[in-house]
């Protein structure tokens, strides 16, 4: 069995005729890697990511995730094996307290009770926010909004996790207990963001989406020390290599 | 906070109320729906002219208020928002119904004693409506329509319109919040904002539906709420809560209760 997780060739995909957003995009991901996909604003980072999990149906080329053609027969399996966490917290969270919202997926799959608590408590746990099971939704902070969209899509035990823009509107204190989390989890992970010095932090491997197309897959620290290629794709270095570069001496 | 953010926050409010750990909220929400039914039913069937039968039946709706420590000031706060509609229904009465009754010795018009019955009835039905939701969450009723069998299409189209509602409500409020930003001093929103102000809500509104559907379906959604799958059986004392509101309500539609405990309390007193 192949130990592939994701498998992309020649992959390309357009909102509208004529007008693609992504083209002859192809990549791997083995499983346990912790991949980066970077890229300025409007690369396609977030249209890859959800046509993965067969958001963006209609593209060309071949994709597979767990060995598993990417197509419609398969897609049952292939997200209940794939956690999504959505940019915007607000679209992945809609049910009134963070117990019910975490024990969605659970539910879904048809586990008892006791399991769905089981999981509910343990994927609370591994993101630090049992305090707030039983806390209403609407009254999280913007911080504890993306740990219980973590935690939504830990409930389901998933082998690859999708994150789109995890970092956004995050205080630091909150992007450090991010990092950590990331770091502790052991599930294959691809991290779309513009955050850098998070992808630097998190991921050992980066892609660079620029022009439709990956521009550049390599160590994440071979690529996010380059300067030249990196402004040469309306990048900047990582915020705490540049002030590393300036500083006085 | 404006219009639509009390609103919002008042769809959240009777969230939180509902997901309060207390007595009344653990009742089976079969019980609380047949219950409420019943009492619904019991309510409106009293005759037009029997003021002190009707007003018995506030026993329900206040040992509610009690058990599940709900705030009467605000409870009558979210009242006070349908009265007057109730108020005007009854209103018709005082000049269609021109007959007179004896009252105490006073003669007055029957419309009056009927607008009177009308109000009371209203307020009560309203008032249990507005206890259901505010002691079952709107998840568990919609588990009580599972087991009576009510169609799946049904149950899902109600929870989900619930969802959406809210969602609904914050992109108003936020639309209107960065609209009253920028008019300082205006009050409302002019006339010709509004055509432009509901696209941008109706597409706003269909993007944020569409984010969390596609959320859903991440996490297995198949069309057919889990959620509401409860485990919970029906226990003796739901049984008993059950049996014993609903002889309560024969009673006091039989039998003129208040009088007779009126004219018990008068006899001991003489």
């Amino acid at each position: 069995m192949s130990d592939l997780q994701i498998e992309v060739k020649n992959i390309s995909f357009a909102y509208e005729k004529g007008r693609e957003v992504l083209s002859g995009v192809s990549f791997t991901v083995a499983k346990g890697e912790s991949v980066g996909l970077i890229g300025a604003n409007g690369a396609g980072k977030s249209t890859l990511l959800k046509l993965l999990v067969g958001l963006n149906p209609g593209f060309s080329g071949e994709a597979c995730l767990f060995g598993l053609p990417l197509e419609k027969q398969n897609l049952a399996e292939i997200r209940s094996r794939t956690g999504y966490v959505f940019q915007d917290s607000d679209s992945q969270l809609f049910l009134n307290t963070v117990y019910e919202d975490v024990a969605f997926a659970p539910r879904n799959y048809k586990m008892t009770e006791a399991e769905t608590k089981e999981r509910v408590l343990h994927a609370l746990e591994l993101t630090g926010i049992p305090h707030l099971s039983s806390r209403q939704i609407y009254k999280l902070s913007g911080g504890e909004k993306k740990l219980v969209s973590i935690a939504t899509v830990l409930s389901m035990t998933p082998e690859l996790i999708l994150f789109d823009e995890p970092s956004i509107a995050l205080d630091p204190k909150n992007r450090r207990n991010l990092i950590r989390i990331l770091n502790s989890m052991d599930q294959t992970k691809v991290i779309a963001s513009h955050d850098l010095d998070l992808i630097l932090d998190t991921c050992g491997r980066t892609i660079l989406l620029s022009d439709q197309t990956v521009v550049c897959d390599g160590r994440t620290e071979e690529i996010l020390t380059d300067r030249g290629l990196l402004e040469a794709h309306g990048l900047e270095l990582p915020l705490g290599l540049q002030r590393t570069a300036h500083r006085p001496e | 906070m404006g219009q639509t953010g009390k609103a919002v926050h008042e769809v959240h409010r009777l969230e939180q109320l509902a997901a309060r750990d207390q007595w009344v909220n653990r009742i089976h929400p079969l019980v609380k729906f047949f219950l409420t039914v019943g009492y619904l039913a019991v309510t409106v069937s009293f005759p037009a002219y029997d003021l002190a039968g009707t007003a018995g039946m506030a026993v329900y709706p206040l040992a509610l208020l009690i058990l599940a420590d709900l705030s009467f000031r605000d409870t009558g706060k979210r009242l006070r928002l349908v009265l007057p509609f109730v108020l005007l229904i009854g209103l018709g009465n005082l000049f269609f119904d021109r007959n007179l009754v004896q009252i105490g010795g006073f003669t007055i018009r029957a419309g009056v004693v009927s607008m009177a019955v009308l109000f009371v009835k209203g307020t009560l039905c309203v008032l249990a409506s507005y206890l259901l939701i505010a002691t079952t969450s709107m998840e568990k009723l919609c588990y009580a329509f599972g087991i009576l069998h009510f169609p799946k299409a049904v149950i899902t189209q109600f929870l989900l319109t619930w969802r959406y509602l809210t969602l609904l409500l914050e992109e108003v409020n936020r639309m209107t919040d960065a609209y009253a930003l920028r008019a300082p001093g205006q009050k409302g929103i002019r006339m010709k904002a509004w055509g432009s102000l509901a696209g941008q809500l109706l597409l706003r509104s269909m993007d944020r539906a569409d984010g969390v559907y596609e959320s859903m379906l991440l996490r297995g959604y198949r069309g057919d709420y889990a959620y509401i799958r409860e485990t919970a059986p029906l226990r003796g004392r739901d049984a008993a809560w059950l049996l014993f509101w609903g002889a309560l309500f024969v009673l006091f539609r039989r039998f003129p209760v208040l009088y007779l405990a009126g004219a018990g309390i008068g006899g001991l007193l003489s």
